[in-house]
């Protein structure tokens, strides 16, 4: 075991992707970076998570793309179905938006109309998230809206362990996944097997154990949630904390079974307050396992507006970890 | 080509356009679920471009008005035919349909429902000739609708800046739909376009095989040895409605037609073939076509299993399960 940023879980990663496969390539803009230009040592990437990938293994599979995401998202759709594993960068996914046709009617649906003919061993990574002052459309969680198209696994990594091995996992499943990396966790440590193994797609982490309440966090959301746990323990609220880390495939029985324990479900998620991720699980779990709830189930999401950009006001936009601590303990009296 | 291989090229894109009739005679007696778009018009030029190329090495992306293209990359005709028919034994079993077929086997990769959504799938596809070194090249089809989508100017671009082996190829029928290639496309024409990309880039006439033996022989050959990306604007009439059945009320009565495989016919009657060997093979291609159509109609619906192993597989919740 060893102590890793996220970022450089990632980065690691990568190196052992390229080095184990020499079909896997990885595309995006800036991830070599000065492309056309003299000057020395590479970007690597806007974030860093590429940095060493084309002095390693060269430009021909470390390529750096005009800014035109549809054609390199659609590129890199056509090369998995011919034989190419591509890694995609998507700097932002506010990006989503202009390369969307490619994604959904592409990339989705390439593996139902060949009838499985057709394998997409591919992944777009993208970041999410606010709380760097990057405004309405460098800062949005979108990992919701692609929920609504049947095709893709999504994931949404809080640790290292996990950033790791599920763009590992990624590249071995035969549908493309779209994996949201949140900008605020790049720089967070954690503990690392030496050889970064994959992790399962379609299977959550329970991050905290307890039998008062179940909590449902994704991506930075899980750290706040760990904070507002242990809070919680203080005042005697125990609380069953779940990383469901892909939220598609979702691990369902994880979370029932906690259920069975604690009766009470807050999901807390930086996505959209209506018909996104939290909705959607609440939804699920009333239709499937009413009987498992005490309480109506409670979600915590920022208010149904645009990322705003003032200090302040996106510092209340975000749900924190005292507003989790709030929102338990009302679920608690309920 | 040899004489006997432009013979061939004769009965092959008769068998296109009788495929398409028989199809169309299916849509009329209700055997198809839905609309279909006739490639009705474009099989001599589709067919003499694929005659160029060498699947699965090589792969093509299409449009909507695909029907062509996959049999002339040689996907199995009885087999596109009950795809379209949306029956058991289909390409996919009937789940993709008319404007979904997808025979990479053959180097036909896909057609698409989206105006433009083939061509950065074709620009992947050069990307893994390249990165894979087979030596192959891809070919994006689409129509001059398709010539002013965005995601289309962009892989032109994309293809230049990373030097991809992929040919660009607009069927230019003159309408997108309805609607005038002259009222909806401006500048002076889809090559002044490409080239100013950097792309190399020739017209031809769909219908003079002279032209398109030369243009696009020389076309594919430069993509395949310079591993460059080019392009090629080819009239085509568009013979039929934009979709089969369509009433067609904004075209002129007076607008010409001419039908390439006419054209054709004349061209090798005047070279010494026979007006009775064309026609014996016209006769055969129709009979060839009307057979595979007919097993396609006489094959089952799929069952609905067919669908459930998809819902299973594509599930969000997985009770247990990971991937």
């Amino acid at each position: 075991m060893r102590e890793m940023s996220i970022r450089d879980a990632l980065n690691e990663a990568l190196f052992d992707l390229m080095a184990a496969d020499p079909t896997v390539v990885v595309i995006g803009e800036d991830i070599a970076g000065g492309a056309g230009l003299a000057g020395g040592s590479e970007l690597g990437g806007v974030f860093g998570v590429t940095r060493g990938l084309a002095a390693e293994f060269g430009k021909g599979r470390v390529i750096d793309t005009p800014i035109s995401e549809a054609a390199f998202v659609g590129m890199a759709t056509g090369a998995a179905m011919t034989g190419l594993k591509p890694v995609v960068e998507l700097m932002f996914c506010d990006f989503l938006g202009v390369a969307f046709d490619q994604i959904m009617n592409q990339a989705a649906k390439a593996r139902f109309l060949s009838g499985g003919r057709l394998k997409l061993p591919m992944v777009i990574r993208t970041t999410m998230g606010a709380g760097d002052g990057s405004g309405a459309m460098h800062s949005q969680s979108l990992h919701g809206l692609l929920l609504q198209v049947p095709g893709l696994y999504i994931a949404c990594p809080s640790t290292p362990a996990d950033a790791a091995g599920l763009l590992k996992a990624a590249l071995m499943a035969d549908e493309p996944v779209v994996m949201f990396e949140h900008k605020g966790l790049y720089g967070r440590t954690g503990p690392v097997q030496d050889k970064l193994p994959p992790v399962p797609l379609g299977k959550g982490r329970l991050v905290h154990e307890g039998d008062s309440i179940t909590i449902v966090a994704t991506g930075a959301m899980v750290p706040a949630a760990e904070a507002a746990a242990t809070s919680l323990t203080a005042e005697g609220v125990l609380v069953d904390l779940i990383d469901p880390r892909t939220i598609v495939p979702l691990d369902i029985e994880l979370i029932t079974d906690s259920l069975r324990k604690t009766g009470r479900l807050l999901v807390v998620d930086e996505g959209t307050a209506f018909g996104g991720f939290a909705d959607a699980l609440v939804s699920t779990i009333c239709r499937h396992d009413f009987c498992l709830l005490k309480v109506a189930p409670v979600t915590l999401t920022p208010p149904h507006t645009p990322v705003p950009y003032a200090r302040t006001c996106e510092g209340a936009w975000v749900p924190h970890t005292a507003g989790i601590v709030a929102a338990a303990l009302e679920l608690m009296e309920a | 080509m040899t004489p006997d291989d432009l013979k061939q090229v004769f009965e092959r894109a008769h068998f296109i356009r009788a495929f398409e009739q028989e199809i169309a005679a299916a849509a009329d007696a209700g055997e198809v679920p839905g609309l279909v778009h006739l490639c009705l018009g474009a099989e001599l030029f589709e067919t003499m471009l694929c005659a160029q190329l060498d699947g699965p090495r090589d792969q093509v992306t299409g449009s909507h008005r695909s029907h062509g293209l996959a049999l002339a990359m040689g996907a199995d005709a009885e087999q596109v035919a009950a795809e379209i028919l949306g029956r058991a034994g289909g390409l996919s079993e009937g789940l993709g349909g008319t404007q979904h077929l997808l025979a990479p086997e053959r180097g036909f990769l896909t057609s698409n429902g989206i105006v433009g959504g083939q061509v950065p799938l074709a620009a992947g596809a050069a990307l893994s000739a390249k990165t894979l070194g087979t030596g192959g090249i891809a070919v994006a089809v689409m129509g001059d609708g398709a010539s002013n989508q965005g995601a289309v100017f962009e892989t032109m671009n994309l293809a230049v800046s990373l030097k991809l082996p992929v040919l660009f190829v607009i069927e230019n029928n003159g309408f997108g739909q309805s609607t005038s290639a002259l009222y909806a496309t401006g500048g002076i024409s889809p090559i002044a376009r490409a080239r100013a990309f950097g792309l190399a880039a020739s017209t031809v006439d769909g219908g003079d095989i002279s032209g398109l033996e030369r243009t696009l022989e020389r076309l594919v050959a430069w993509v395949r040895e310079t591993g460059s990306p080019a392009l090629v604007e080819a009239s085509v009439p568009r013979l039929g409605g934009h979709y089969h059945g369509e009433a067609e009320t904004y075209r002129s009565a007076n607008e010409a037609r001419p039908d390439p495989l006419d054209r054709f016919e004349d061209w090798l009657i005047r070279q010494g073939n026979s007006a009775e060997g064309c026609h014996r093979r016209k006769v055969r291609a129709r009979e060839q076509a009307r057979g595979a159509v007919e097993r396609a109609i006489a094959l089952p619906e799929p069952a609905p299993e067919t669908l459930e192993v998809w819902s299973t597989r594509l599930s969000p919740v997985r009770a247990g399960g990971a991937a």
